[in-house]
């Protein structure tokens, strides 16, 4: 067992990935862990969907091998209204997704770092629609400084 | 299968807003037009207003008889949505730009704004998308934006200069200039010298290797850099060990703006504090070019000249902060710079050399500068565990916010922290992105207080104060109409005397200051423009109102129009 899926399991257990059992709405990001593809054009696609009762995005941590063009298809199974106020260099993109909705977000984000986003409808990201675009890699060689690579933690 | 709604495409949040997204085209703004900034006080083309750092504006119609009738002219919201790095220390610190009637500003969090001068309207927004873990060892700021060639320039807190149509607020161009993960950031207001943006890095508290840049204003193509921390074998090396690691973290960012000697092609850049701040024992040496001003040659980004004000330093005194430069009667050109150990120096610009310093805080005790310039430090972190408390604190008898000098009094008028701190050294290795500090720190949260002090630069004496309750932690600025105006931590904004230091003049903005205001006039109507928003390293600088209310207003004052 991965320590994710420990934490998965630990998180069910304690009754804190779902709405109204140990708390109110769900812990942040408590969903599970996708990953982008890069597309021949270079654009970085992928799929995320609110299912049913759960207020979370699906997956609820994305995660991309590099910054820039990004294009996220973000599907409603819930049977209420939500939206998604997503980060984009320049502004951030906002997309109604009322039942059943489907809709398309073309962003731009830099690397590295973590980017987190969420539904601005109700307190519907206090109660757990929240999730978060993790940009992994490095940044270009010629931001780097002048000098030995250096340890990590 | 479900059969979806089809929700189209995620639009711009700006469009659900009244935001235009377009700012009337102004006539460009060059470098020979900076350079004679003073001869168009309605704008404030450059960061400090004019070149030589001097914060002073020639408008007079708000002046020392009609001050008191001072009143809001409009009130700018920047306002957040979602979750935004750094929230927890977020300030409005930025020093508003305006051109012929269009103000252009920068907030916490990547944003950037063109506003109607006149009536606070929106004109058109950027915000740059900020990692929420970027590293930021003080607080989520920007500092502010330079305009030029038709184009608005920020750098931002994961290190992207970026260039901005100034009509649109569309990007232009984006360069990469830091290393996120090795804890670099930017928040320095960038600088238009000739076809050149300047920017200086940040992340000192991160064991950066310290550095200025600059880029093609035109292209974003980067013309040169220059480290503030020599690599073995350049000059200065030998102030570091030549056997060890601790050049490679050396620290000495330049993270506020220089100032800049068009005749002399000079630009005068404060540099950071060494790294690790408080533990001395792994970097021997007197650490060049850390804590000093170093002379860059704007055309080829070489150092010409440096003055250490704090060499090998255990307190954490970085001298970012500005060098405002001027001339004696006699001529000489001189340059003026109070630093964080409490001590206030005049240097000749042309050469470095001291011309005299003297303290200009009530308290220091970490150690002493005779008036030769010999430095001995007296109390500082040396063994592990023991705490040890000294004045000034890390945050100096004043940090980055700028004073100001009023060419009709002679006087510079300098805000001024009064506050200690106890520093334990605790060493730790080195690791990317992880706070190299090297010693647990806690400043004073109950013996504080602060003042307004107005310096004459030629005799080192102090004229007046204004004394406050609390720190001094904004920028003043100072007016052709006879007053220097000061924002409070308690979000006083005020007006004083130049000559004498008497309040003439407050308002409450709700937040402390914690900003640079900016005055301008738009068809003969004199404003002063002020960020307040009280945040970004409170706990270095007056952690006693950590708990006060934070904001993240842009207001403007002016006299009624009747």
């Amino acid at each position: 067992m991965t320590t994710t899926e420990d934490r998965s399991a630990e998180l069910a257990a304690a009754g804190l990935d779902g709405q109204n059992r140990t708390a109110l709405g769900r812990l942040l990001n408590t969903g599970s862990i996708g990953y982008a593809e890069e597309g021949t054009d270079g654009v970085l696609r992928a799929t995320i969907r609110i299912p049913e009762d759960e207020l979370r995005y699906e997956p609820s941590i994305l995660i991309f091998p590099r910054g820039g063009d990004i294009e996220l298809t973000l599907l409603n199974d819930d049977k209420n209204t939500h939206c998604a106020v997503l980060p984009s260099n320049g502004d951030p993109k906002f997309l109604w997704l009322v039942n059943h909705a489907k809709g398309i977000a073309r962003l731009n984000l830099d690397g590295p770092g973590t980017y987190y986003y969420g539904s601005q409808s109700g307190n519907d990201e206090g109660r757990g629609l929240t999730g978060a675009l993790v940009i992994s890699g490095e940044v270009p060689d010629h931001a780097k400084l002048d000098r030995p690579p250096q340890p990590r933690p | 299968m479900t059969d979806y709604v089809d929700a189209g495409e995620a639009i711009p949040h700006s469009q659900l807003s009244a935001v235009k997204g377009i700012a009337p085209a102004t006539t460009n703004v060059d470098y020979e037009r900076i350079r004679a900034a003073t001869s168009e006080p309605q704008n404030w083309l450059t960061y400090y207003g004019t070149y030589d750092g001097k914060r002073y504006s020639t408008l007079d119609q708000i002046n020392k008889e009609t001050v008191r009738r001072l009143s809001p002219a409009w009130v700018f919201q920047a306002g957040a949505t979602g979750m935004q790095s750094g929230a927890s220390t977020y300030s409005f610190e930025a020093s508003p730009l305006v051109v012929e009637g269009v103000m252009y500003v920068s907030g916490p969090d990547g944003k950037a704004w063109a506003i109607d001068a006149t009536t606070g309207e929106e004109l058109w927004r950027y915000k740059h998308a900020s990692p929420y873990d970027v590293s930021l060892c003080c607080g989520n700021v920007n500092r502010g934006l330079a305009v030029g060639h038709g184009k608005v320039y920020m750098y931002t807190l994961n290190a992207h200069i970026i260039a901005l149509d100034a009509t649109t607020g569309e990007k232009v161009w984006d360069i990469t200039n830091g290393d996120v993960r090795a804890g670099e950031s930017g928040s320095v207001a960038p600088l238009v010298v000739k076809d050149l943006v300047i920017v200086g890095s940040a992340g000192g508290e991160f064991g950066v290797r310290g550095h200025l840049d600059a880029f093609d204003a035109h292209t974003g193509e980067r013309r040169w850099r220059c480290y503030t921390v020599p690599k073995p074998g350049e000059p200065g090396s030998e102030t570091w060990p030549d056997d060890g690691e601790a050049w490679q973290r050396g620290g000495a960012n330049c993270w506020v703006t220089p100032t800049y000697d068009p005749e002399l092609e000079l630009l005068y850049q404060g540099t950071g504090n060494p790294a690790p701040d408080f533990d001395g024992a792994v970097r021997p040496g007197d650490n060049l070019y850390t804590d000093s001003v170093v002379a860059v040659d704007v055309n080829t980004g070489e150092i010409r000249w440096h003055y250490q004000f704090t060499p090998h330093d255990l307190w954490d005194y970085d001298s970012t902060m500005e060098n405002l430069l001027f001339d004696a009667p006699d001529g000489r050109k001189l340059l003026a710079h109070a630093d964080k150990n409490g001590y206030f120096f005049v240097l000749d610009r042309t050469n470095g050399e001291l011309v005299r310093v003297f303290p200009f805080v009530d308290r220091i005790t970490w150690g002493e500068i005779t008036p030769e310039g010999k430095v001995t430090p007296k109390i500082y972190p040396d063994e592990e565990g023991v705490p040890v408390h000294f004045w000034p604190g890390p945050a100096g008898g004043k940090e980055w916010t700028h004073m100001s000098y009023n060419p009709h009094t002679g006087l510079i008028y300098v805000p001024v922290q009064e506050v200690g701190a106890t520093a334990t050294r605790r060493r730790r290795e080195f690791k990317e992105s992880i706070p190299y500090w090297g010693a647990g720190v806690a400043v004073d949260i109950e013996d504080f207080y602060g003042f307004v002090a107005a310096i004459d630069p030629l005799t080192g004496e102090e004229k007046w104060r204004w004394n406050n309750e609390y720190p001094m932690c904004a920028s003043t600025l100072t007016t052709a109409g006879g007053l220097v105006f000061q924002g409070t931590p308690t979000g006083e904004f005020v007006a004083l005397d130049a000559d004498t230091g008497e309040k003439l003049w407050s308002f409450q903005c709700g937040s402390g200051h914690h900003s640079s205001p900016t005055p301008f006039s738009v068809n003969g109507r004199q404003y002063i423009a002020v960020p307040t928003g009280w945040g970004g390293w409170i706990e270095g600088f007056l952690p006693g109102l950590l708990g006060a209310a934070a904001g993240d207003a842009l207001f403007c004052f002016a006299l009624p129009e009747d």
